[in-house]
């Protein structure tokens, strides 16, 4: 059923997810987040008041699967990481072995900031999960 | 009496230490396994469970979860139906193959997954926002074969070229009907119709996020990067490789959303 695991230490996997959200909501003008798997079970979240969790983060988990599924269909390469900004804010949305990681920022986010954190922290469950992402040093350099 | 059940209770409470769990034990342990991401231990344990009770649906709807969470379709849309053919109202189910459809691009079959999903779960959030996403979708008519046709006149290609490393180049209506691409096959109707369904369920995020309507979006493969422009009634995408910075990317796009907008609004 499952491909073999290869971490190390698995049992810390929700303490990480919690921390990766955790130093994602620290970024100035990040108003949430949250870690959905793939069939739209959240494991993580912290969401503003008046966001309801399930409905988001099922279409969170929908959207990235649409990425992650279009692309394979049109032979694209694996979606890594997305951003949909709309006139009051962004989302992202980060694409990991877990599932999917959600950033919430409003329309004054540094966008730059946001891609760079989310990338290292997509790395850090990468390496979760065994393999090793390189990161580039600073948000200028992506 | 009273004695006797204590010591009774002392009994279990050791023996069961030594007792194999049941398969409810173990499905409950794979379903707090799950939650903390650990799916290869969840997987393990439902495995074992589903060897003691394999007619077991709670073990099915993890089961179909755990393969959905490792990406294996196939697999979880089997173990759906095995929910259903003991439950054939379990929401959680008919919510896991109307996603599934939903990843197929299968309204037809997507829509009534959900409706009867709600049918007796009317409170059902996850199914409730993805009804309402899709309902939108089908005020749009679609033609049964095929996709849509735009119905306006053709736009002057000359003034719609992207830059030589841009690719992939595909403006569409927001309910999929191709309005002009850089290639005019079969692909381009692929690439449209991907296109619109990021569109759709972007928007549908983004408005459910209280952020409003999406206007632009970047996304970022292994080998290549996406860009979107929108507006209630067009979607454009362009795809660059993937160390395209990401400034003239956006620029570029931009230019090419202002050619589109102003040959459309000319002729419009």
């Amino acid at each position: 059923m499952s491909p073999e695991p290869s971490a190390p230490a698995r049992s810390t996997r929700a303490r990480e997810f919690r921390r990766i959200l955790a130093e994602m909501l620290k970024i100035d003008r990040v108003r949430g987040g949250l870690v959905v798997a793939a069939d739209g079970l959240v494991i993580a979240a912290s969401l503003p008041r008046g966001v309801a969790m399930e409905p988001l983060a099922a279409l969170a988990a929908t959207l990235g699967r649409e990425l992650e599924v279009g692309g394979d269909r049109l032979k694209r390469t694996a979606f890594q990481a997305a951003l949909f900004s709309a006139d009051n804010g962004t989302v992202f949305l980060g694409s990991s072995p877990v599932g999917f990681v959600v950033v919430l920022g409003d329309r004054e986010v540094n966008v730059g900031l946001v891609q760079w954190q989310l990338r290292k922290a997509l790395a850090t469950l990468e390496g979760a999960w065994g393999t090793t992402v390189q990161v580039p040093a600073r948000p200028e350099d992506m | 009496m009273d004695l006797l059940k204590f010591l009774g209770r002392i009994w279990d409470a050791v023996t069961s230490l030594t007792r194999p769990p049941n398969a409810a034990t173990l499905f409950r342990r794979a379903d707090l396994y799950r939650q903390e991401g650990r799916f290869e231990e969840a997987a393990d344990l439902v495995a074992q469970g589903m060897r003691i009770s394999p007619n077991n649906g709670v073990g099915h709807l993890l089961s179909a979860y755990l393969h959905l969470a490792f990406r294996q379709i196939d697999p979880a849309k089997s173990e759906f139906h095995s929910v259903l053919r003991l439950d054939p109202y379990h929401p959680r189910a008919l919510l896991g193959l109307a996603k599934i459809a939903l990843e197929e691009r299968d309204l037809v079959a997507c829509r009534p997954y959900l409706d009867k999903a709600l049918q007796y779960y009317p409170d059902f959030p996850e199914a409730r926002a993805l009804q309402e996403m899709v309902v939108g979708w089908s005020a749009n008519a679609v033609p049964a074969a095929g996709a849509p046709t735009f119905m306006g006149p053709a736009l002057q290609i000359e003034k719609l070229r992207p830059p030589a490393s841009g690719r992939e180049f595909v403006l569409t209506q927001t309910d999929g009907t191709l309005v002009f691409s850089q290639h005019g096959d079969k692909d381009a109707e692929d690439l449209a119709a991907h296109v619109t369904q990021v569109y759709r369920i972007a928007s549908a995020t983004l408005q459910r996020a209280g952020l409003g309507q999406l206007r632009r979006g970047i996304v970022q493969a292994a080998t290549e990067t996406s860009f979107y422009r929108s507006n209630d009634r067009l979607v454009l995408a362009m795809t660059f490789p993937h160390d395209v910075k990401i400034g003239f990317g956006q620029l570029e796009t931009d230019k090419l959303w202002t050619n589109s907008l102003r040959e459309l609004g000319v002729r419009a």
